[in-house]
């Protein structure tokens, strides 16, 4: 197997190496299947660009990138902004569901404490 | 018999003038009931609140002006009141423009009513660069609506029932100003204005920190062209 340069070898070990933490994480339950998946497409996406010089070579000039390097850092920044992509739908998300919970466990603390009488109540639920 | 209108007062920190406000209510219209709701405050507002008799929904963090305010409608809706008022703990505005807000409302004539500091002349004098934000969102209801709404950013409000039902599951978090007006009127909802006299803040920090300054233009800009490009949503 010949390597274009030091960087893609880097690059097919560092996907080898990710691939394995991605895959420890979710055995340990660090990590969810839901979140490993971009994950997982990463580090093979990695390894292919890594270990195979003339499909590195071939998508670099389908691409009309000039350096095989530069093709690998185009794919990082891919993975890169759709990740952060992910992450701030899922944050959205995540936000709105806070504030659902915060604002029910808002309403149950007044009725506890109508319930037991310390909080002042004007009106009757209708 | 309890009243039909509930005015809701959202807090942040407004131990100091949250008690004066309330008592200042309830001398300029004793037959309204009164709801504290407490944004995560890490002072006594609560507990203040409490000790002058009114009932408070306390967000266990703070989820912003709008949250704490669609927290008030969710509990005027189900406690089943007619109007709601928003108004500030801070005592910026004044009790005694509540009746020519909740007229409209009563009459049946409009379902939001917009306590407005630019429908007549008032010695209100809003700083420089709040100044322009109203100016430019009010261009842009204008431009929207066709109609213009003078004082987009007012925090003194009386909306109907059906506003509120609507308001309790759709609600922006923050800065419900302009693209909300927009939204409502688009929904089909009725929107005036009523001239009223807003004060100085008497303690306590505002909703408005410089930080939010920043990203009011942004957000509202954003989330009204957001209003326009999603169908206009049904009540």
């Amino acid at each position: 197997m010949e390597f274009l340069s030091r960087a893609q070898l880097i690059t097919a070990l560092g996907a080898v190496l990710l691939a394995v933490v991605v895959l420890d994480l979710v055995r340990r339950r660090r990590l969810a299947e839901e979140y490993s998946l971009l994950w997982a497409v990463a580090s093979v996406v990695g390894a292919v660009l890594g270990f195979s010089t003339p499909l590195l070579q071939g998508i670099t000039r389908a691409l009309g990138i000039l350096y095989e390097a530069s093709t690998v850092f185009f794919f990082g920044l891919v993975f890169t902004t759709t990740m952060l992509l992910f992450l701030s739908v899922k944050l959205s998300r995540l936000g709105q569901d806070h504030l659902t919970l915060t604002r029910e466990l808002a309403f149950l603390r007044h009725e506890l404490e109508r319930l037991r009488g310390t909080a002042p109540e004007k009106r009757e639920q209708a | 018999m309890a009243s039909d209108v509930l005015v809701i007062v959202p807090a942040l920190d407004e131990e100091a003038s949250l008690p004066r406000t309330i008592e200042e209510v309830r001398r300029v219209a004793p037959g309204v009931d009164l709801l504290v709701v407490d944004d995560g405050s890490r002072d006594g507002t609560s507990d203040a609140a409490r000790r002058v008799g009114v009932p408070v929904v306390r967000h266990a963090v703070n989820l912003g002006v709008g949250a704490a305010l669609q927290t008030g409608f969710r509990y005027a809706v189900e406690r089943g009141y007619s109007i709601g008022v928003q108004l500030d703990a801070d005592g910026q505005h004044d009790p005694r423009f509540l009746e020519p807000l909740l007229q409209p409302v009563r009459e049946g004539r409009s379902d939001v009513v917009i306590g407005s500091r630019y429908v007549a002349r008032t010695g209100y004098r809003a700083p420089i660069a709040r100044r322009l934000g109203m100016l430019v969102f009010s261009g842009v209801v204008r431009a929207v609506l066709g109609r213009r709404i003078s004082d987009t950013t007012s925090g003194f409000r009386a909306y109907g029932r059906e506003v509120m039902r609507v308001c309790q599951h759709d609600f922006p978090r923050d800065f419900p100003d302009a693209p909300l007006l927009i939204d409502l009127v688009r929904r089909g909802f009725r929107c005036v204005e009523v001239a009223v006299e807003m004060r100085e803040r008497e303690a306590g920090q505002s909703f408005y920190t410089l930080g939010k300054s920043l990203y009011y233009p942004y957000k509202n800009m954003l989330a009204s062209l957001m209003v326009l490009l999603r169908r206009p949503a049904g009540r």
